[in-house]
């Protein structure tokens, strides 16, 4: 069963503001190491899309910062990370079940092949 | 340089009648720095000092005015973030920079001796120091240009933002809400700045009907008006258009209170110049005449503001506003009230009666036609919901719309007169523009 990263953007994906740990390449890196990927943010979602669009990087999901337990409720995986740099992060990841990571080098053992 | 009591130009009284400068105070010039999210700590030509120091050139080039000619400089020395402003809002305990910035002058806090010094300013001799916000600042420049104090005044207001947590220094970072806090502030600084829109906001939807999410139109509309706004943040950062969907979506920030009810802290600043109407009659721009300015601090009766209170602070209010212009609601064209949060806007609306809104109307006039096009422009400035938390969108927009340079925000109705005001219910200030003297 895939494992799921929830990533957050301002504070996290080197395209946020302000950029984060996590580049565009590492998130091209995630899907081919067949994770389920997709944004969770403040940022409306049209907002978060475009993100996605304007990196060629087809996610499967988007959503808003408190709306994890939807994307749990939609995707069956192994393990579901949110990767996220506030303290809010961490609180609707928890709620939601998530294992709430912040972007430095301790996510770096994410991409390690599994 | 010339000084004044702290409080001696207020109008902050009933009755005061009709202002004795009615007509002869006039703002000539507007400047506006670049709007960022916040400084990245390495751009010198983008902290709050230089951004400053720009605005100020361009208030003075848009007037036709050289550094010799000002005599006034007003600027707010206080952190936007204020006294528990957090990591957002100092500088320390990193290392300084060569001077100009080797303090958190210029970085983080920009006031009139460091202003003068770096513009080289040669005549000031007006300066006062521990100014208040935008709000009576404003109104302080107008009645020290009437009163005589100076003939040619910049009015600064600089909002600067750091990387970091806003608002939670000081008491706000304690794990405990101790003593009277308890009560005022039960989860730190912004659980008291809420709480003072939340409470009274529940019971403005018992009272009178409707939910929290009929500020959608009104929230979406000042988006739109922020996205026209060419220099604001919404604008420059390429914001997509809020929707209805997006508002109605977002997350509590404390329930009701939405995402998207809240302002946006900011690294920026602006510039005023104001000065006598003679002076501007012969400056590059049209004059925009200052009718009045009023300041209110109204005492509370409790720790916790309610709806009667509210409406009652804004009631009295607008009487000044109207008795020291010798106008009325059906006066006024520009309605320019404050909006950091969307909760607090419609107590201004009903109070000052802007197009015959009453007390209970505000939901329903949200629903209606409010574009800038249409027949109700109402907050033609998109305020800090559409520009980000600079708290001068309001006054900018007033002025531009009475000089006919508003571009896209340009109102199709008569835009003769206009209120604008950075305030809470309880306390701040408003003033009055007119396109003419009298």
């Amino acid at each position: 069963m895939a494992r799921l990263i929830s990533f957050d953007i301002d504070g996290t994906l080197e395209v946020g503001d302000p950029p984060g740990y996590i580049t565009m390449e590492m998130v091209r890196r995630a899907k081919e190491l067949g994770y389920i990927i997709g944004s969770c943010s403040d940022r409306t979602v049209s907002n978060q899309q475009r993100i996605w669009m304007a990196h060629d990087i087809s996610v499967a999901f988007t959503v808003l910062k408190h709306q994890l337990p939807l994307v749990k409720a939609e995707f069956s995986a192994e393990q579901y990370y949110h990767i996220g740099d506030t303290n809010i992060d961490q609180h609707y990841a928890e709620r939601a079940g998530f294992a709430f990571l912040y972007p430095d080098t301790s996510v770096d053992h994410l991409w390690f092949p599994h | 340089m010339a000084t004044q009591s702290q409080y001696s130009w207020r109008r902050d009284k009933d009755g005061l009648g009709v202002w004795e400068h009615r007509g002869k105070v006039a703002v000539a010039g507007v400047g506006h720095s670049p709007v960022d999210r916040r400084w990245d700590g390495v751009s010198m030509d983008q902290t709050l000092g230089a951004y400053t120091i720009l605005a100020c050139q361009r208030a003075m080039q848009e007037a036709g005015v050289t550094l010799d000619q000002v005599d006034g400089i007003i600027c707010c020395q206080s952190h936007i973030a204020g006294a528990s402003g957090g990591s957002a809002s100092q500088w320390a305990p990193r290392p300084y920079f060569a001077p100009p910035y080797d303090s958190e002058w210029g970085l983080t806090l920009i006031n009139a001796e460091w202003l003068i010094k770096q513009m080289q300013f040669p005549n000031i001799r007006y300066a006062p120091d521990n100014v208040p916000t935008i709000s009576e600042m404003v109104g302080l420049a107008a009645q020290a240009v009437g009163d005589g104090l100076c003939h040619t005044c910049l009015v600064i207001y600089p909002t600067g933002n750091l990387e970091g947590r806003y608002r939670r220094g000081g008491e706000n970072a304690d794990d405990y809400a101790r003593g009277a806090r308890q009560w005022t502030v039960p989860w730190g600084n912004h659980g008291g700045n809420d709480f003072i829109n939340i409470f009274p906001h529940n019971q403005y939807c018992l009272k009178y009907g409707g939910t929290h999410d009929d500020l959608a139109p009104f929230v979406v509309n000042q988006h739109r008006n922020g996205l026209l706004t060419p220099w604001g943040f919404n604008a420059t950062h390429d914001i997509p258009q809020l929707t209805i969907e997006d508002y109605v979506s977002s997350r509590y920030i404390l329930n009701p209170l939405r995402l998207w009810d809240c302002d946006r802290p900011v690294n920026a600043s602006a510039a005023y110049l104001f000065t006598t109407a003679e002076r501007a009659r012969d400056m590059q721009q049209p004059p925009v005449y200052v009718l009045n300015h009023a300041q209110h601090n109204f005492r509370q009766r409790t720790t916790q503001p309610d709806l009667d209170e509210i409406e009652m602070w804004t009631d009295r209010a607008a009487r000044r506003m109207y008795e020291g212009a010798g106008l009325g609601p059906q006066d006024v064209d520009i309605f320019n009230p404050y909006d950091g949060y969307a909760t607090m806007t419609q107590f201004f609306l009903e109070a000052f009666q802007w197009h015959g809104v009453k007390r209970g109307e505000a939901f329903a006039f949200y629903a209606g036609d409010i574009r800038v096009e249409g027949p109700h422009p109402f907050c033609s400035s998109g305020g800090n919901l559409g520009n980000g938390r600079t708290r001068t969108a309001m006054y900018t927009d007033s002025i531009e719309q009475l000089r006919g340079t508003a571009g896209a925000r340009q109102v199709t109705v008569r835009a003769e007169t206009a209120l604008a005001a950075f305030t809470t219910p309880s306390s701040g200030g408003w003033i009055m523009f007119g396109k003419h003297p009298s």
